[in-house]
């Protein structure tokens, strides 16, 4: 990049306030993906103001802008594929305003998820949306992606919780969809921004609504000998009317690789186990738990565990939320898939992934959330062999293939971003997909901001085309 | 007929077949919005007519407007140009509905009655209970955006709708969205087409997720001699950790306007909050106890749980109150304001103080803490009070200034004419003017209706 943008840069924001060393830039190659792509600079705006100049500056020059939170995406959606300025919101991260008696947080992009539910605590209120990187992912990074997390199936995603925002377009205008109300007149353009993947404008406030803490949690942990069993109690615990605030499942390959990591108390000899959780009103979550255990049991649960206090449900959880890095540790690399089923069609689909893995030769684990069908196989494979990697994309694109012929989907919460806008196509026609670019175009007309994502690349070509090394190696997942 | 009304109804006549266009003026009639008349109304049966009907519309520049029950036409402006009334209430089938994964698959025509009637049969509803529920289609109820009771738990469509299959202004067939329940594969585009007055496309297929109809539920009215005791109890009941379904606040107006509807109200000029709570036993006797506790101590002059016909009879009033406000005045004039909770008591006051000026009766609803209704009531004699204008144009002034976002639902002709019943524009009116464009760039669907003019 020219050196008059980097000079430019640093007059708008400070020497402080942009990196532009290619030691510096290396750190911004990456997300928790492990695509890789490289920018030419690193901004950091402190304000709405800084980060105008900047998609100014960036449309004088003419080259492309990516916004990016913590850097935690599963997709490559923070990565710069054209070169160009990344703008991290790291240093807009302040809690603006707690508005506890309506339930209303307003933050900047770059506060972290875990942050605002810590700081509404006090007012016995949360940030409902909590995904796997909690600890370190940015609300704005959750309204670009639409990110979900473990209890979305009864409190819905990030977009369920958004009401405004507050915009920089790439033109440079400043922009309010929605407001602090539950709805605004016209258009819900807050709806369509949330999830479109840093593709439509850079978000430069949030109001969220938030939740109030639940008086009482009921965690439970029900052990199987048989897969099948397992599903079918997801199903079951449905059809009697519950819908647990968590229900994830692990498989036996992955349970054992997280038993020997974290020590969370799983049988090594069982086939599956379901974490679950039902929260809310004490009368209500010890009458839901009741039921599960007595679902369970129907379904040759082995046996069905209670937490009986904060120590015990953290230490189930952890198996749960440290089951990637329990992975990490016996594998060189996986390819973390993130595909979508009803959830009926658990058993067929956990059945066909299994002959998929066999047929290429891999380990392949299944941990995700059961009881939205959003599934997440694991690709145990070494990224130094290049055979490996060929063969594990290619497992990969099967299973995505097997969950879109299931009547599901290619991605439940980690977006399209670089790894899949190839596989648009398997779900989308190419009318349906010139019209997401036009809509696209309407926000983002010469394609600055955030180009090549979602959208398959070279218009016209129906088919699914792969890059040579488009696999997440789950580096930081 | 004119001449060229004949022409353009053989030529669209080839789109859908005999009998399925209609040109007749009484058949006509029904299909009136604002005043204006089309001069025929199609009747596809699928998809692609509706296309080729867009396709055609859209070289011919006619004015489309798709219609399905009938029951919120009277929701925006008048149209600038109506030529074509594209009713799809035929296309009414269930095309999917799997009730373990909870998900379900309708065209645009079925009815919200006939679906819960299905839905009811496997233990399964969709939350989105709306007004004219027997003529009310699912296409109509999520591109008019309608309301429901049920949103304090469940949300509106936005939290609801999983996808949707649409044709574009241009014709153009396409979909966003899917039919699971957890999703983000594309732009969410279906989110659009939620309250957009079919000026966007036309919906053809909406994918839902249900929900397991509750065990039980019990429904409780607290009465109050004014509005601050009621929202005490309101206060009371967001910091608890009650966790109701239904939290809908009366006026006395809109108290004496249920009255009498089987509902086993308490006395009038009371001011109502009405929660209804669900699930177990033990959680109904909870609500039932903490309920009257805080209503109480908010000084709540009664505080009654209805028995079952009361509670379907509230339910439905509360599902019904725009039609009900309108069959006792014609004229009757319907905001919908959406405000914080916080903010509510003092826009009320005021609201009423300004209705009391005008010498206007009004009738208030609060839905869920989120929406407010108000209903200016102006006497069957427009000699007695002629404040409507001016109180319509007042109380939109005051919403704006106070930072709620209003709009008017409902109203006679001529104040739709005088004070428009969309806010002005924002920020975002560029781009809702450039998505416009992209679904619709011959600006044939309800041309006009929209805010901002789209």
């Amino acid at each position: 990049m020219q050196r008059t943008i980097i000079r430019e840069l640093e007059r708008l924001v400070g020497g402080a306030g942009v990196l532009s060393s290619a030691e510096d830039l290396l750190l911004y190659e990456y997300d928790g993906s492990v695509e890789e792509a490289h920018p030419d600079a690193i901004v950091f705006p402190r304000r709405k103001e800084d980060v105008v100049e900047i998609v100014k500056l960036a449309n004088r020059h003419e080259v492309s802008i990516v916004g990016r939170g913590a850097g935690t995406g599963l997709s490559g959606g923070a990565l710069a594929r054209q070169g160009g300025i990344v703008v991290a919101f790291s240093r807009m991260n302040h809690i603006l305003e707690i508005d506890a008696e309506n339930q209303r947080a307003v933050v900047e992009p770059g506060v972290v998820n875990l942050d605002l539910s810590r700081a509404a605590e006090k007012y016995g209120l949360y940030f409902a949306p909590d995904p796997s990187s909690q600890k370190s992912c940015t609300i704005g990074g959750n309204v670009s992606e639409n990110s979900g997390g473990p209890h979305t199936l009864a409190y819905g995603v990030t977009s369920n919780h958004v009401t405004g925002l507050e915009l920089v377009l790439p033109e440079g205008d400043v922009v309010q969809v929605g407001g602090r109300t539950m709805e605004t007149p016209g258009y819900d353009l807050t709806g369509l921004l949330v999830g479109s993947e840093g593709t439509f404008a850079l978000v430069t406030e949030i109001i969220v609504r938030l939740l109030r803490l639940p008086e009482d949690v009921r965690t439970l942990l029900a052990i199987y000998d048989s897969l099948e069993d397992a599903t079918d109690s997801v199903v079951d615990i449905t059809a009697r009317g519950i819908i647990p605030a968590a229900c994830e499942m692990l498989d036996g390959w992955t349970l054992r690789a997280v038993e020997a990591y974290v020590h969370a108390g799983f049988p090594l000899d069982s086939a599956a186990v379901l974490l679950m959780e039902v929260e809310g009103v004490r009368e209500s979550a010890e009458a839901q738990a009741a039921e599960i255990i007595e679902v369970c049991r129907n379904h040759r649960a082995r046996e069905v565990r209670r937490a009986r206090d904060d120590r015990e449900r953290a230490l189930l959880w952890k198996g749960r939320k440290e089951a990637f890095g329990a992975v990490g540790r016996v594998s060189p690399s996986y390819y973390v898939l993130d595909g979508v089923i009803p959830r009926t069609k658990l058993t067929p689909t956990l059945l066909r992934i299994e002959e998929i893995a066999k047929r290429y030769g891999f380990v392949i684990g299944n941990i995700f959330h059961a009881g939205d069908g959003n599934l997440h196989p694991l690709i145990l494979f070494d990224h130094r062999d290049p055979d490996q990697f060929r063969r594990a994309r290619a497992a990969g694109t099967e299973i995505m293939q097997l969950c879109v012929e299931m009547g599901g989907t290619l991605t439940g919460e980690h977006g399209v971003g670089m790894e899949k806008n190839e596989l648009m196509p398997l779900m989308f026609n190419e009318t349906d997909l010139d019209l997401m670019r036009k809509v696209r175009a309407a926000f983002n007309p010469v394609g600055r901001l955030n180009p090549d994502k979602v959208l398959p690349l070279g218009k016209g070509c129906g088919e699914t085309r792969l890059r040579p090394f488009p696999l997440s190696a789950g580096r930081n997942a | 007929m004119s001449q060229v009304a004949v022409s353009l109804a053989s030529r669209l006549g080839e789109f859908v077949g005999a009998g399925r266009i209609l040109t007749d003026s009484i058949s006509l009639a029904s299909y009136e919005v604002d005043g204006c008349r089309p001069s025929a109304a199609l009747l596809p049966s699928s998809e692609a007519e509706i296309a080729e009907i867009l396709r055609f519309a859209s070289a011919e520049r006619l004015g489309v407007l798709p219609v399905g029950g009938k029951t919120h036409l009277h929701i925006g402006m008048a149209p600038h140009r109506y030529d074509l009334a594209l009713d799809v209430s035929g296309m009414n089938r269930l095309l999917a509905y799997e009730p373990h994964d909870l998900t379900l698959g309708v065209e645009p025509g079925v009815t919200f009655a006939d679906l819960d009637r299905k839905l009811r049969e496997k233990g399964q509803f969709l939350p989105l209970a709306s007004p004219f529920a027997e003529r009310a289609t699912l296409g109509g109820i999520v591109a008019a955006a309608a309301d429901t009771p049920l949103r304090y738990a469940h949300g509106t469509a936005k939290d609801l709708l999983l996808g949707l299959e649409f044709v574009t202004g241009e014709g153009i067939i396409s979909k966003s969205g899917g039919r699971v329940v957890k999703n983000v594969t594309g732009y969410d585009l279906h989110k659009l087409f939620i309250g957009s007055l079919g000026t966007l496309g036309v919906i053809t297929r909406l994918n839902f997720r249900t929900f397991p109809l509750p065990r039980d539920q019990r429904m409780f009215v607290a009465a109050f001699a004014d509005q601050a005791g009621t929202f005490a109890l309101c206060r009371a009941l967001m910091k608890s950790q009650l966790q109701p379904r239904i939290l809908d606040v009366l006026d006395p107006g809109t108290a004496e306007l249920f009255a009498g509807r089987g509902a086993g109200l308490p006395s009038r000029d009371s001011w109502l909050a009405v929660v209804e709570a669900a699930g177990h036993e033990a959680v109904l006797e909870r609500h039932a106890r903490e309920l009257a506790s805080m209503s109480r101590d908010a000084h709540a002059a009664e505080f009654i749980v209805l028995d079952k016909a009361q509670r379907d009879q509230l339910f439905g009033c509360l599902c019904e109150f725009s039609p009900i406000v309108s069959g006792a005045t014609s004229a009757a004039t319907i905001f919908r304001i959406a405000a914080l909770p916080t903010s509510m008591p003092a826009l009320l006051a005021e609201v009423r103080k300004l209705a009391e000026r005008h010498a206007l009766k009004c009738a208030i609803l609060i839905r869920a803490l989120s929406v407010i209704y108000v209903a200016l009531l102006p006497p069957a004699d427009p000699k007695i009070s002629s404040g409507l204008p001016s109180c319509a144009q007042e109380l939109m002034d005051l919403c704006n200034r106070s930072g709620a976002a209003a709009m008017i639902e409902r109203c006679p002709l001529e104040i739709k004419k005088a004070l428009g019943v969309w806010p002005p524009p924002g920020t975002e009116q560029k781009i809702a003017q450039r998505l416009k464009r992209v679904f619709d760039p011959q600006s044939i669907l309800s041309p006009g209706r929209f805010r901002g003019g789209i």
